[in-house]
């Protein structure tokens, strides 16, 4: 087939790569300013507590110290990223009264060093009168527990509920119901890069900020909050960001404290968080204990589901509500429930607080039930492709009240899954396959926010060489969406990569964009920026029919800097000509173009929805639990791919962290306390324990995205626990509903089934 | 944070010992620092001096001949043994040992006397060693003395080693005719530390047939490495059967003192001593038969 595209859909390695994998990209961590302090946090080691009295003045006289901020020094200003609900906006960062969680900032230090900053933070002394602390949502929310805010009765911080069809008659109508209660562990986002920030603020009243995040615009904004200053008098820069995957979209104790101290001194200050401290108090994936009810028929028609949720918030809401909201919408995903009903509760409890991570509630709700639905499937001796294909949604379905599916490659999906299932031919002993049908949302329409900018925004400058200046607000935190950027303007203007020269990462220079989360950028930033390109080429045409005269019925394009009629392509001007003359006739003005993009009238959610389907082969020893994951393949409809090596990329990272996830990840706690706050304790998988992978490419086009693209980013990770779940099932014919899948449960689960079996 | 210290560099076991005599209470001795610095930068370890023997000469040696067996001194690193052709061909189980320990950065600077010095139950050497019927050889100012390695191990982190004292070399005895050692540890995620793991060490008698002697030398699974001495008796004298198997590994994981932590709880720990043991035992008396 003669392809359509001479940019996209070739695979580009990342245009950032050289400068990062030769040390010349400079992160936050490798910022250096003349006269910079470095800054130390002292956090809370109680899980409750009221903070009576702090003592700083050992730490002031310490040589070398020279400022410490407490909650007294600031304004005392709840935030929250979810700025249209006040009764959301509730964490201080440096805490005033009361201490919620293991970790939470208490004050702050600057010194000529780490060290000294450091030992500071021994001299500070904090007096504080503990209070019993509640750690489990189900504990939390019961009658007479701690209460955490008063403002929270039970510990009640958001509760949601979704509804469609007439869900009691759904189950009378069913000829099997099932239901199975899920917990569903935490997780750390991990990212190689801490969350860090330089702050310098200048006695002229602007405060510029070195940081790495997800948003250098809602930090510009958050921080204006909490300092009560202008916006633009504050300039965020994130030109690299080492990892997000949701941890760095909020305002963070570095971000913050750092600020406040360099107000204070009219110093740059930095600082950088520890492992540790990342482990301790930066947020994570939200625990959930989940209960679902499924009504099916005989021959596995879904009829109808039941979905109740209780999530352990933390101490503070951060973007908790979302996580609960999204569970509960994509727990139906991606079939069509004819009734459904979902409640969820997110609870406040005494412990760091849980939020956005990669996937955002949505790899709790597939892995229960697609778990469930494997289950469910087996009882009723139906394939599980089978199963899934009879309920599948389809381009054009509407989810009521909801979300309307334009593009849906699900079955495709399907059809390839199932083919690939069937090479691998008989297994061997002790091994299963297990698969997992999922969607996603192209980016978050919700604006809880309350950004008064369009979602997105792009400028492109065509200079007088041809060269292309493109200033985009999007984030890129290691997920190459400026290589996806620079390949949609290259293919729209008709240039090359090359020929792009990006702008980013710093709110002085760049158009807004909400920033790198709820996988909107290739969707949202990329509709910005095709439009932004299209207009510069727009102009740039003008001249070429100009010039050219053409009949009048001609169209013309310009690909790969060749500027044409599209009828007869031979039939053209050198790009760099036309632009040259171009800008001579706009009076020497190079041409200017701006896109912006924002959803309108496309549901709740988001105006696209990603499909997939994962398998996942894994093997299961019987004498130890012990698993081995062997083969994975998924089959993923992103709509158009704009990079072949990105959407790999994304696929191979989303494996490690989801399997991490479905069988060796955990936060474990005591009273509060993460036990294994360090990268010993912590169980990563290592390039030793990733299966084999595969991407099983399907075709499909999204008119909303940009060339037709969808996400390619969190929809990945939201298969594989479910998958392996399902494939430790099929392997041994044991449920494990309890994330992570550790061996310990897996033989514990194997020595109960071998005991019944005996009976 | 690490608190400051004094940095001492010794040249000599002597430049050594009178180092460590001199700062009798306060120091640390840094070979690799693959341990040692996780626990200063956790501020568990916080010496006033900080000893650093890398650099003697002497020590840094793999050495083996037919009469005294292997040698190897404390300073050598761990990506050494893994890379000597005379470990490689005289004691493929401590190759086994290393492939799987660590990364290759770590292996690049950790050392074998390190390891041993650290005292971590949940060390790969020490199980495999002692399987291997090692001694230790150390030395303070005074004298020098040696040690079976089994005894040198005490509790959790704690040595037989003295205030004042260096450990110097490792030392395995040529092993007897018809003997095999095997290790093997069981974790998650390859090359991290055991949850738990089974050193065996089988010598058959002349035809091949029962067995002579045997070594179990349980990892992580106690407060030290630890043999399975009740477990072991049983193997002697007898031949290879599957019931015979299940019984040591049955011993084995009774014998097994363990922890619960949050990587594993204590009967999965004898589980895992269980699931081991048999096997490890089996894969030895396999080797054994065809060895010379």
């Amino acid at each position: 087939m003669k392809k359509k595209y001479t940019v996209i859909d070739t695979p580009v390695h990342n245009i950032d790569g050289i400068a990062k994998v030769t040390g010349r990209a400079k992160y936050t961590f490798d910022v250096t300013l003349p006269n910079m302090l470095h800054g130390k946090i002292l956090r809370s080691p109680h899980p409750h507590a009221k903070i009576l009295n702090i003592d700083t003045s050992k730490a002031e006289a310490l040589n070398g110290v020279k400022a410490v901020v407490t909650g007294k020094d600031t304004l005392g200003v709840k935030q929250g990223i979810w700025r249209r609900y006040k009764e959301l906006c509730d964490e201080e960062i440096l805490a005033r009264s009361k201490v919620r969680y293991i970790g939470e900032p208490v004050a702050a230090v600057a010194a000529v060093d780490e060290d000294t900053a450091e030992e500071a933070l021994d001299l500070i002394e904090v007096e504080y009168e503990l209070l019993q602390g509640v750690f489990e949502p189900l504990e939390a929310i019961k009658e007479g527990a701690p209460q955490l805010h008063e403002h929270a009765e039970r510990n009640i911080n958001v509760t949601r509920h979704i509804e469609w069809g007439d869900v009691e008659k759904g189950f009378k109508k069913a000829d099997y119901v099932r239901e199975d209660w899920f917990r569903c562990s935490s997780q750390a986002h991990v990212c190689m890069e801490t969350h860090g920030a330089v702050a310098s603020f200048i006695p002229e009243g602007k405060l510029t900020v070195w940081t790495s995040t997800q948003s250098h615009y809602y930090i510009q904004v958050l921080l204006a909050g909490v300092l009560d200053l202008k916006e633009n008098d504050i300039r965020v820069i994130s030109r690299y960001t080492g990892g997000g995957f949701g941890s760095k979209f909020e305002l963070d104790s570095a971000q913050f404290c750092s600020s406040l101290l360099s107000m204070k001194l009219c110093k740059p200050v930095k600082i950088i968080l520890t492992r540790e401290e990342e482990f301790m108090a930066t947020k994570r994936r939200t625990p959930m204990f989940y209960y679902v009810r499924a009504g099916v028929k005989k021959d596995g028609t879904f009829l109808a589901k039941e979905a109740r949720v209780f999530t352990e918030g933390g101490a503070y809401t951060a973007m908790g509500a979302t996580a609960l909201y999204l569970t509960g919408f994509f727990q139906t995903f991606p079939y069509v429930w004819p009734s459904y009903r979902y409640d969820g509760y997110r609870v406040y409890t005494n412990t760091a607080p849980t939020s956005a991570m990669r996937g955002f509630g949505a790899p709790q709700a597939t892995f229960t039930a697609e778990t469930q639905i494997d289950l469910i499937a087996d009882e009723l001796g139906i394939d599980p492709i089978e199963i899934r294909r009879k309920n599948g949604m389809y381009p054009g379905y509407e989810v009521p009240g909801q979300a309307y599916i334009q593009s849906c490659g699900l079955s495709q999906c399907l059809d390839k899954i199932e083919d690939w299932v069937k090479s691998r031919g008989k297994l061997p002993p002790n091994r299963g396959i297990g698969i997992a049908a999922y969607g996603f949302m192209s980016g978050g329409i919700f604006n809880w926010f309350d950004t008064p900018y369009a979602f997105s925004s792009a400028l492109v400058q065509v200079n007088i060489d041809g060269k292309v200046d493109l200033y985009i607000g999007s984030q890129d935190m290691g997920q190459g969406s400026n290589t996806t950027m620079a390949m949609i303007c290259a293919e729209e203007l008709g240039v090359h990569v090359e020929d792009i020269r990006l702008h980013m990462g710093d709110t002085d220079k760049c158009p807004v964009d909400l920033g790198a989360w709820g996988s909107r950028e290739t969707l949202m930033q990329g509709n910005a920026v095709k439009r932004a390109a299209a207009e510069a080429k727009r102009q740039i045409m003008e001249f070429a029919v100009a010039k050219m005269a053409p009949n009048i019925v001609y169209d013309l394009d310009i690909k790969d800097r060749w500027v044409h009629l599209i009828a007869r392509p031979e039939r053209g001007l050198s790009y760099y000509d036309v632009v040259k003359e171009a800008i001579r006739g706009k009076d020497g003005q190079p041409i200017i173009a701006r896109g912006h993009y924002t959803p309108h009238r496309k549901g709740m959610i988001s105006p696209a929805y990603s499909f997939g389907v994962q398998a996942v082969e894994a093997e299961v020893e019987p004498e130890t639990g012990k698993i081995t994951l062997k083969h994975c393949a998924t089959a993923h409809d992103c709509g158009q791919v704009i990079n072949p090596l990105g959407v790999k990329g994304q696929l191979e990272g989303a494996i490690a962290m989801a399997a991490g996830y479905g069988f060796t990840e955990d936060l474990p706690m005591d009273e509060g306390k993460i036990l294994n706050p360090n990268l010993v304790d912590y169980k990563l998988l290592r390039a030793t324990e990733m299966p084999e992978t595969e991407v099983v490419e399907v075709e499909t086009y999204e008119p909303e995205g940009p060339f037709g693209a969808k996400e390619a980013g969190e929809g990945l990770t939201n298969p594989t626990a479910g998958a392996l779940s399902n494939a430790v099932y099929h392997a041994t014919g044991v449920s494990i509903k309890d994330l992570p899948i550790t061996p310990e449960k897996v033989l514990e689960a194997l020595r109960e089934k071998n005991e019944k079996k005996e009976k | 944070m690490i608190r400051d210290f004094n940095y001492l560099r010794a040249s000599t076991v002597k430049e050594a010992l009178d180092l460590l005599e001199q700062h009798k209470d306060d120091y640390k001795i840094i070979c690799g620092g693959q341990s040692l610095l996780i626990l200063m930068r956790q501020g568990l370890v916080a010496p006033e001096y900080l000893i650093d023997i890398k650099n003697i000469k002497g020590l840094n040696t793999i050495n083996f001949d037919r009469k005294n067996g292997l040698r190897i001194g404390a300073t050598t690193t761990h990506r050494a043994v893994e890379k000597s052709p005379l470990i490689k061909k005289h004691y493929s189980v401590l190759l086994d040992m290393e492939e799987n320990l660590a990364s290759i950065q770590t292996r690049n600077w950790g050392t074998v006397g390190g390891n041993l010095a650290h005292g971590d139950p949940a060390g790969d050497p020490g199980p495999v060693f002692i399987a291997l019927n090692a001694a230790v050889k150390m030395a303070n100012k005074e004298r020098e003395r040696t040690l079976p390695l089994e005894e040198f191990f005490i509790d959790y982190f704690e040595t037989a080693l003295e205030e004042g004292e260096l450990l110097l070399e490792v030392q395995m005895p040529i092993p007897p005719p018809k003997t095999a050692t095997v290790y093997e540890k069981f974790n998650i995620i390859k090359n991290e530390l055991g949850i738990v793991s089974v050193a065996a060490s089988i010598t058959l008698d002349e035809n091949g047939l029962s067995c002579k002697d045997a070594r179990v030398v349980l990892g992580a699974a106690a407060p030290t490495p630890k043999r399975a001495k009740k477990a072991e008796q049983m193997l002697v004298g007898q031949t290879l059967d599957e019931k015979l198997l299940d019984k040591v590994s049955e011993k084995a994981s009774q014998e097994a003192d363990p922890i619960a932590d949050i990587h594993a709880t204590e009967a999965y720990r004898r589980s895992m001593v269980k699931a081991l043991a048999g096997k490890m035992v089996k894969k030895a008396w396999e080797q054994a038969k065809t060895s010379a």
